[in-house]
């Protein structure tokens, strides 16, 4: 079965997991897909492919460059192999999902109320108090349930073992989602048959989930609450996505102009006069949320919802102020969050971090620094990251200096090296390097995982950043029965 | 609805129907100029759908420049380029509110005015091929529209934008004809200037089974302006722009309806009872102009009472 | 036990209607037993429904919206106000066991939010006065009295030159400003030495015979927090100690924490802004009339304006907004 052209190619990279490959040849659960693929030519693979671009450039799944006030359309790269991960992986990783974001929720409820794990010194106060996601707006106020975080979307990297690690917990907006759902929706069309065949749970259940987890939410007990999805507008780069988990739950889509607040309650502007709003799932960071707390120059936001938020009068998720437990600094003290909070020894590991605000770790990240990725601990997506590895000396200095303009604001890890996983790339398969990213949703009922997620991938290849706005794409992620 | 949507569907029709009058009316221009036998000019056409500034005036009398300018001038805000980029836009907004197929359609419209080849074509192969294959991407939107949409208040809201934006381009065009005839009385009996109008409209055949008489501006008039059988008649629009409003008429907002009832049925009847004699009378230019502002009338009452614009 | 009576009457006029205003005000005197609030009376345009929480400091905030269209929005709030005179800190306390009572406090909420001095151009400048200010024998309460006569005697007192958006840098080279720029500066020296300092809104009221920096709108000082002592109200401004004759609303980290009004609304970006605060003693005749202060920096009225004077900028900044919430 691995005479196949696009199979000879395949070489495993040296002390990397390979998601397909083991010691012992292809992994099992790997088998029933590569007969399958086997069976196809690569000129098959390949008209897939296109079939795969044509459908998604066709229903719009695009999202938007903008250079030189001119936008550019484009799509999410898809790669057409599915990454597989077996019923044991999952039921690890949900565990260990499940069991990291009752803690962070702890958390949120508790930093924002009594501050116990501060006072028994196991967070240390100034972190806390000097970041700037830690909203003071949010002391003392009462969320619906308790619950801060309804979505979150927890990065997982697996190391040259295949252990898991905790790469990132993103608890604001994170995004991504309506990718496993179209990935998987593309997949049934490339290859009919395959995923019954091969025992693939469903994702579909995801909108179902979070539509009831919303509806939970709902002040006021009447049937039929007025349940919406903010956008920040067409121009944003996951507009799509606002879209389409808006159309797959039947809710509205709404624009920070289209709301307005009276009387501490929030409305939407109709064609027939006000109707109240009681529950907004939001993709407008908190910064944007109110002019009238937050940035005042904010034309994304509704004015006075802090006010109607407060009251209890609507429900807002992600809750606001999530930031201060997914900033990057804070990272560093979930594996001990667990153990406060839950008695229980964390399932799934961190990656060493350092703190760069600390003199001596600081230190020894400068000393180390070809070995290290440096991050802003308040920036997501990729984006002002230095890896060390691969950088000049120039970046590398330039970045040091950035650096001891505010060591509070980084943090360094070692390089991680990243699981590899098959991509079908010009007629052929190459391992490239990948990363985990589940969704996860909390409602009053507990916490929910729909099986899958998104993979996504580092196309270029030796390259270890996944993130789209940095060459990333994305692949199907298969949890199997 | 939420106001938004409605404006933004109004805005929608309001801008591919405009697209479809521009490319109509380059598209018969354009063949006027080939057989031109009196002096042919752009200079209406670009009058009515780009206004006159500078730029506009550099333009000549050129009719691949001009038609270039017009579809896909990027500096050009009423360009088809920018109007269905416009229009598109405005349908992003409201994905929800609209079928897929109809997205995808806009999208294939917008990709289509986008593509370089389309660009390339203009400078060098037949004009009017390149035209069809847009006026072809209206009519499958329209017929999407047709077949896809759901009845309700959305699509009241597009039928409104649609045939308010008819109604206004038809007096437009009138009035820049018969203005043209103040300056050259001998177009009243020249039958390539009436023809031309006629096919402009899309109206040539019903008026040749309507008046056996050959062209008479009485007649075009009388077409154009109060035959209620002729879909780009502006009694016919304002006939649509009633019945579409009276279907979202509900008990929540009886004061703006009344309001707009009242402005749309002011001119129904100011339009229903006038006659070509009446209208001779009281001036073309003038009441054209009364027609306009009353259609500019409704454009804002809508603005006001349904789409939150106060 | 001076008896106040007090009428802070704020008030903005659009050249042309606007709507869906959203306004915050922090115009609620603190309770406590060197102040009580006898009568209150608050008058708004409209009539509003007026919503009240207690923030994070602790202040009581008031929360309103008016959404019908408007040209004019007036707050009035009428009054009476009791204080007594709080005695000084006492200097019975070692100054080394004062200082290091401070650093163990620079760990603990509240007053590590008290200690953060912001960074700008000057800073350094400004540590090298701070350190020759200050003395090794002094205690914090010497310190910061020292400190307050610094600002007093080296920042001109002119009104106009600064508003809202004036930054620290700025200030710093114009070496002038108004209260609100006085204790803005004292709360930085105060925190590069480690003693917490607040910034508080209220108002002054005017001794009987002379008057005082500050009157005829609300009036802005500090508060640095003395060990064994608690918060001690410090007026640069005046160069005195804050006491019977500062009414105090509400206090913070700084401006923005304790900005008396604030608010949002859709329409015209042009507004007049005019406050007025008059205040009288309990049984004299009432005194004071309408001031214009084009730039009194006390109400921070920030239209969001979705009709702006160039449509491309607002265009353009939409874009940018929408493109740059992070989706993580």
């Amino acid at each position: 079965m691995q005479e196949s052209a696009y199979f000879k190619e395949y070489h495993p990279i040296s002390g990397v997991w390979d998601e397909m490959y083991g010691d012992a040849g292809i992994r099992a659960h790997y088998t029933k897909v590569i007969e399958y693929l086997s069976r196809e030519s690569s000129d098959d693979l390949t008209r897939k492919e296109e079939l795969a671009k044509r459908l998604f450039m066709s229903q719009g799944i695009t999202f938007t460059v903008y250079s030189s006030g001119e936008g550019i359309e484009k799509i999410f790269p898809f790669d057409i192999i599915p990454r597989i991960i077996t019923a044991d992986e999952w039921s690890f990783v949900e565990k260990g999902i499940k069991q990291r974001l009752r803690a962070l929720n702890l958390f949120l409820k508790d930093i924002y109320d009594n501050q116990f794990i501060v006072k028994d010194g196991i967070v240390p106060i100034d972190i806390i108090y000097s970041c700037p996601h830690f909203l003071r707006e949010m002391y003392k106020l009462q969320v619906p349930y308790n619950i801060y975080v309804h979505i979150a979307g927890i990065d997982l990297i697996r190391d040259h073992d295949g252990t898991f690690y905790v790469l990132e917990d993103n608890l604001r907006t994170p995004s991504g989602v309506s990718y496993m759902l179209e990935n998987r929706e593309i997949t049934k069309r490339l290859f009919p048959d395959l995923l019954p065949q091969c025992g693939v749970r469903s994702v579909m259940e995801y909108p179902s989930i979070l539509y009831k987890n919303l509806l939970s939410l709902s002040p006021r007990q009447i049937s039929n609450p007025n349940i919406v999805l903010l956008s920040p507008g067409i121009y944003n780069s996951a507009y799509f996505e606002h879209t389409t988990l808006a159309r797959l739950m039947g809710v509205e889509l709404v624009e920070g102009r289209d709301l307005v607040v009276k009387d501490q309650k929030v409305y939407m502007k109709t064609t027939v006069g006000l109707q109240q709003v009681d529950v907004i799932y939001r993709r407008v960071d908190d910064e944007y949320l109110d002019p009238l707390v937050f940035n005042p120059s904010s034309i994304l936001g509704v004015a006075g919802i802090m006010g109607a938020y407060r009251k209890g009068n609507v429900a807002i998720v992600n809750a606001i102020g999530n930031g201060v437990a997914d900033d990057k600094a804070i990272y560093i003290y979930v594996p001990e969050m667990i153990k406060y909070y839950l008695g229980e020894e964390p399932l799934l590991k961190n990656v060493p971090t350092y703190q760069l605000g600390n003199e001596d770790e600081r230190q020894y990240v400068f000393a180390n620094i070809n070995k290290m990725v440096v991050k802003k601990t308040n920036e997501s997506g990729g984006y002002g990251m230095l890896m060390g590895h691969a950088a000049s000396e120039e970046e590398t200095e330039k970045y040091k200096k950035e650096i001891l303009k505010a060591p509070r604001n980084f943090i360094a890890q070692p390089t991680i090296s990243l699981s590899a996983a098959p991509c079908y790339i010009q007629g052929a398969l190459h391992p490239r390097r990948i990363d985990l990213r589940p969704y996860a949703l909390c409602g009053p009922d507990g916490i929910e995982i729909v099986p899958g997620g998104l993979t996504r991938v580092a196309l270029k290849e030796g390259s270890l950043v996944v993130n789209s706005s940095q060459g990333g794409g994305s692949k199907d992620t298969w949890v199997l029965a | 609805m939420l106001s938004r949507v409605a404006s933004s569907l109004y805005w929608l029709s309001r801008y591919v129907e405009r697209s479809d009058g521009i490319l109509r009316m380059l598209k018969i221009n354009y063949a006027s100029s080939q057989d031109t036998v009196q002096e042919f000019t752009w200079e209406p056409i670009i009058r009515i759908f780009a206004g006159h500034d500078e730029e506009t005036a550099k333009l000549g009398n050129d009719s691949r420049t001009v038609i270039r300018y017009m579809v896909t001038g990027k500096s050009n805000p009423n360009s088809i380029l920018n109007i269905i980029t416009f229009a598109r836009e405005n349908a992003r907004g409201v994905q929800e509110h609209i079928t897929k197929d109809l997205w995808q359609c806009l999208n294939e419209y917008y990709h289509t005015v986008k593509d370089n080849r389309l660009e390339n074509a203009l400078k060098k192969d037949d004009p009017i091929g390149v035209l069809d294959v847009l006026i072809k991407q209206v009519m499958l939107y329209y017929g999407t529209v047709e077949i896809t949409m759901e009845r309700g208040e959305g699509r009241s809201f597009m039928n409104i934008g649609t045939y308010l934006e008819r109604g206004i381009q038809s007096v437009d065009i009138l009035d820049a004809k018969f203005v043209s005839i103040d300056d050259n009385p001998d177009l009243l009996r020249d039958t390539t200037y009436w023809k031309h109008l006629l096919l402009s409209l899309g109206g040539y055949e019903i008026y040749l089974k309507t008046y056996r008489t050959g062209f008479e501006a009485e007649n075009v008039l009388e077409q154009v302006v109060l035959n209620n059988d002729f879909p780009r008649s502006v009694i016919y629009s304002v006939n649509h722009i009633q019945r579409y409003f009276e279907r979202l008429k509900s008990d929540s907002n009886l004061d703006s309806s009344r309001e707009l009832s009242f402005l749309i049925g002011r001119l129904q009847s100011h339009i229903r009872y006038s006659s070509v004699k009446t209208i001779e009378d009281e001036g073309l230019h003038t009441f054209l102009t009364q027609i306009r502002t009353q259609l500019f009338g409704i454009g804002d009452a809508l603005n006001i009472h349904y789409f939150a614009n106060s | 036990m001076p008896d106040f009576r007090i009428e802070h009457i704020t008030r903005y006029t659009y050249p042309s209607p606007v709507r869906d205003s959203a306004n915050q005000i922090i115009l609620y005197p603190i309770h406590d037993e060197y102040q009580e609030v006898i009568r209150q009376e608050l008058h708004i345009t409209g009539d509003p429904v007026v919503d009240t929480f207690i923030d994070y400091y602790g202040n009581e905030v008031g929360t309103f919206t008016y959404s019908q269209q408007h040209t004019s929005l007036t707050i009035s709030s009428k009054l009476s106000v009791t204080t007594r005179q709080r005695p000084l800190p006492g200097n019975d306390i070692f100054p080394e066991q004062q200082w290091e009572d401070l650093k163990r406090l620079s760990q603990m909420v509240p007053y590590i939010d008290f200690l953060k001095p912001e960074y700008f151009d000057g800073i350094k400048e400004l540590q090298a006065i701070v350190k020759s200010e200050r003395s090794k024998e002094d205690t914090p309460s010497q310190v910061a009295l020292r400190f307050c006569r610094y600002v007093y005697e080296n920042f001109e007192y002119v009104k106009g030159v600064t508003t809202v958006e004036t930054t620290m840098d700025e200030i710093w080279k114009l070496r002038a400003g108004v209260c609100q720029d006085f204790a803005h500066i004292l709360t930085i020296m105060l925190r590069l030495v480690n003693i917490p300092a607040r910034y508080v809104s209220g108002y002054i009221c005017t001794n009987r015979h002379h008057t005082l920096r500050g009157e005829g709108a609300t009036h802005a000082w500090a508060e640095a927090y003395i060990p064994d002592y608690g918060w001690l109200g410090i007026d640069p401004t005046n160069n005195c100690i804050a006491n019977d004759t500062h009414v105090r609303l509400a206090v913070g980290r700084n401006f923005l924490d304790c900005s008396p009004v604030r608010g949002v609304y859709k329409g015209s970006s042009d507004h007049k802004l005019e406050v007025a605060v008059s205040v009288g003693y309990e049984d004299e005749a009432h005194h004071g009339s309408f001031l214009q202060e084009e730039n009194t920096k006390a109400p921070d009225f920030k239209p969001v304006d979705d009709r702006p004077k160039n449509s491309y900028q607002q265009y353009m900044e939409m874009l940018q907004q929408q493109q740059q919430q992070q989706q993580q």
